[in-house]
């Protein structure tokens, strides 16, 4: 069964998918790129200098696209779901709502372990042909805030989506925008390193809203 | 014969419109039930209800004897659900949503019968559902729940959106699986024609209450509509066994479960000053209006 629930999750949400991870590949490569031709221009040494002196990280770019992605790709898998009220096939198959409801958001967020992997892979092979291991650990830790984000606003669009009144909706959005700003406080390298272990925590914890929609969902609430 | 569905008491309010209140009824083992209202008098709230997606004000609501707001998951599989709409899987088409229904329901689930409903179908297999006319749809998610072969189907407003063709493919091929597989139907429907080919019992509902609930032959031998000449202007003032009493160009309507002598004698006693009193037996859809109201 729990097969069968990522089969329905992968049909829905497979051309997203492949899109955002060739967008996060992209923008990871045009990233490096930027990275190699520095190093052309003003020797390897000059970068070491500015990472350290300067806190400068150069993958910034990838910034907000983790966000977009982790939001899109709610919006792909959980509108469907509740156009013309469609979870209820899912919620009355022969299987605990519950884990139902769990199960749903764990394909998404398997999903996008798999897609961000693929930018941190690239960062990881890459940085350390020319970086110092610190260099490379301070770039994907500093970066790490912003990946845990778009695991943030997949959890908490689903939690919009799956909400089934348009005022709770937008009660949830400007929650979800507060809970979001968590996450782009602090934009110098490193910046969360003591916070990433309960950030995680925190980011993990959201995946408990949706099962507040899906109570809702069930007990009809309307506007 | 046990009862499948058992409702008491059961009342509720969207906000502080009451939708209805002490509403009570039972839809007996192998019977084919249609819930008749018109629009906003709770059939899809009672549907709702029924399938465990509304939790009402008050009152109760059991299947095979458990209580439905606990409905666990080896009830639900008792149960086939269709949606108002025919609403399915869209982005999936007709084998790929075979397989993934088929993985809920191990040792019951009847491939030979989705299949035998698809090869009527002119589509291709990997024609995705959103692509498919509202007909097409409807026989993919008739077929997902014969496929299923639940003890109980629950249907809300399974002609929506299908023209002639569709609406009697759909209700032929579902009596003739419910008779020949002795399963007990819940159904709503806007059309009441359809119905009639359908359903053994119906209840009728009006602005928060039941007004019949009996077997459709009852409702069609025993519910007349009497027509008699009256002077013009005429106000009838009657009581009310006697719905809806209109008066058209000096021509008065009623309908009433009155045999016609009974009629007769009423109207007499009532000091109507009538003539050429007339009845005659009525289609569902008359009965349903006569009950009703056109208003």
């Amino acid at each position: 069964m729990i097969r069968a629930v990522f089969y329905k999750e992968w049909i829905k949400t497979r051309w997203f998918l492949l899109l955002a991870t060739l967008f996060l590949m992209g923008i990871t490569g045009y990233a490096l790129l930027r990275v190699s031709r520095a190093m052309a221009l003003h020797g390897v040494e000059h970068l070491w200098v500015v990472m350290v002196q300067k806190d400068a990280i150069f993958v910034d770019l990838l910034t907000y696209i983790p966000l977009m992605i982790g939001i899109g790709l709610a919006a792909v898998q959980f509108f469907p779901e509740m156009q013309n009220k469609r979870l209820k096939l899912a919620l009355h198959l022969p299987y605990s709502r519950q884990k139902m409801t769990l199960l749903m958001p764990a394909c998404g967020l398997s999903a996008l372990v798999c897609c961000f992997a693929t930018s941190y892979l690239m960062m990881g092979i890459y940085l350390p042909r020319y970086f110092a291991h610190e260099l490379v650990r301070r770039v994907l830790l500093s970066a790490a805030p912003w990946f845990l984000a778009g695991f943030a606003g997949y959890l908490l669009v689903a939690w919009i989506c799956l909400e089934p009144t348009w005022k709770r909706r937008v009660l949830n959005l400007i929650i979800a925008l507060l809970v979001l700003r968590v996450y782009f406080l602090a934009p110098g390298a490193e910046a969360y390193n003591g916070f990433l272990p309960w950030l995680t925590v925190y980011t993990l914890l959201l995946a408990c809203l949706s099962l507040i929609s899906m109570a809702r969902f069930k007990a009809g609430k309307q506007d | 014969m046990s009862a499948i569905i058992e409702c008491k008491n059961l009342t509720h309010y969207y906000g502080r419109r009451k939708i209805y209140e002490n509403l009570n009824f039972e839809v007996p083992q192998g019977r084919i039930l249609g819930l008749l209202g018109k629009n906003g008098t709770g059939k899809t709230t009672t549907i709702n209800i029924l399938s465990g997606y509304l939790q009402p004000h008050s009152g109760e609501c059991r299947i095979f004897g458990e209580n439905i707001q606990t409905m666990r998951p080896a009830l639900r599989k008792r149960i086939g659900l269709l949606l108002e709409g025919h609403v399915q899987y869209q982005f999936m088409n007709i084998t790929q949503i075979e397989k993934f229904y088929a993985a809920f329901y191990p040792g019951q689930w009847k491939k030979e019968a989705y299949y035998e409903l698809m090869d009527k179908l002119k589509v291709a297999p990997k024609q995705p559902i959103a692509r498919m006319s509202n007909g097409q749809r409807s026989q993919v998610a008739l077929g997902l729940i014969l496929a299923q072969n639940p003890e109980l189907l629950i249907l809300d407003d399974f002609s929506l959106g299908l023209d002639p063709g569709y609406r009697r493919l759909f209700v032929d091929y579902l009596r003739d699986y419910a008779r020949s597989e002795n399963k007990t139907v819940f159904l709503t429907s806007h059309i009441i024609q359809d119905m009639e080919r359908l359903i053994d019992d119906c209840i009728i509902m009006d602005y928060g209450k039941i007004l019949i609930q009996q077997p459709i032959d009852t409702l069609m031998h025993g519910f007349r509509r009497y027509t008699c000449t009256v002077p013009e202007n005429y106000r009838p003032q009657l009581p009310e066994s006697c719905y809806h009493p209109a008066v058209l160009r000096q021509t008065l309507e009623l309908h009433s479960f009155l045999p016609p002598a009974e009629m007769e004698s009423l109207l007499k006693a009532q000091q109507v000053p009538f003539t050429a009193l007339k009845h005659e037996n009525v289609s569902l859809e008359d009965a349903f209006i006569g009950l009703t109201g056109k208003y």
